[in-house]
């Protein structure tokens, strides 16, 4: 199967549409997994005691997910590599990288909205649990509002689907693209040269 | 410039690493936002950065739109990718590059779980410094892709 694939493969035959089915598999994986962290973490969060540590259950989330979320695009060139064309070039990878983070985006801003339906008091009791935590920690009071401020609004303001969607591609989009690169350094076959 | 085979692409991701680093200073180069508002750079940041006050940098508080060891990473990576065509020549089909992104992200993870289990405690400027090494390994992890090697020969 493989072999038939790397007989019948060449770089300049791929297509656009032909990144989709690695972006969207790969993409949707990945934002079941991150969304499904930053939920587990969130309702720890809520059903949790203020311990008033700065690393509460919900800031873990974020870097986990964070780190987990740029590899979606060395995993999209191995999908696409395995089950496309073996000869990705490194432009190649890069769109499909940046693809691979923009749908993960999509698929997470969808998922957040899902959940609203499900649970419509998850933000608000997550913000509550946030700002119990930050008046637990042991800091003086005109720190303390800052960051209580700042948690909220962060948490409240990107509520709409769109100004997700709109905000978070460019920067996971980007990171994705250069481990997408990373993967065509990694899984990409070199280009065949014509011998006579 | 003839030292870079895919310079449309270079100069794409050039930009873009110095638009995410120029947005990373959030309000301390951008000013604060109108009150009630969250500033426009922690909207950009929002998804990858937690940007805890106390482990962000601040100019009479005005914080960046990233913690420090996230501007790091930013930092390096512009860095690494800006100098590309100065060192890519020495990474070309040599396997250090790649352990050199390894090596760099398993000192991430130990500093951060180091960190969290309290063996030992990290600084604003340690946790920016490990992030520039990280964001540096990557662009020199691929810079053999972007060098022409035969340009190079000749030179």
């Amino acid at each position: 199967m493989e072999e038939e694939l790397d007989q019948n493969a060449s770089p300049d035959s791929i297509s656009f549409g032909d990144f989709m089915p690695s972006a969207s598999l790969v993409g949707l994986i990945f934002s079941v997994v991150t969304f499904a962290i930053s939920l587990a973490m969130g309702y720890y969060q809520i059903s949790s005691e203020p311990s008033g540590s700065l690393l509460s259950p919900a800031i873990l989330s974020g870097t986990v997910v964070c780190l987990i979320s740029i590899l979606a695009g060395v995993l999209a060139v191995w999908h696409f590599t395995k089950e496309v064309n073996p000869y990705i070039k490194l432009g190649q990878g890069a769109a499909l990288g940046f693809l691979t983070g923009a749908v993960m985006v999509v698929f997470t801003a969808v998922f957040g909205e899902f959940w609203n339906f499900i649970d419509p008091e998850y933000t608000e009791k997550l913000v509550e649990a946030t700002i119990a935590n930050v008046e637990a920690m042991d800091l003086p009071d005109a720190q303390k509002q800052p960051m209580i401020d700042s948690m909220a609004d962060s948490v409240r303001q990107q509520e709409t689907f769109l100004s997700q969607v709109l905000w978070g591609i460019p920067v996971t989009g980007v990171l994705n693209l250069l481990t997408g690169m990373i993967g065509v350094k990694i899984f990409a076959k070199k280009d065949r040269q014509e011998t006579f | 410039m003839n030292r870079i085979s895919h310079p449309f692409l270079y100069f794409f991701v050039l930009a873009g690493t110095l638009f995410i680093l120029v947005s990373s200073a959030g309000s301390m180069l951008w000013g604060n936002a109108a009150p009630g508002q969250l500033h426009w750079t922690e909207q950009l940041f929002y998804g990858v950065c937690h940007r805890l006050p106390d482990r962000t940098y601040q100019i009479g508080g005005a914080f960046m739109a990233v913690n420090t060891r996230c501007f790091g990473i930013f930092a390096g990576l512009f860095a690494g990718w800006l100098f590309m065509p100065v060192y890519g020549r020495y990474t070309a089909g040599r396997r250090w590059p790649l352990l050199f992104l390894l090596t760099a992200a398993v000192f991430q993870i130990v500093d951060y779980v180091g960190n969290l289990l309290e063996i030992w405690q990290n600084t604003l400027h340690s946790r920016a410094l490990l992030g520039a090494l990280f964001g540096f390994a990557l662009p020199v992890a691929i810079a053999d892709l972007f060098i022409n090697q035969k340009q190079m020969n000749k030179t």
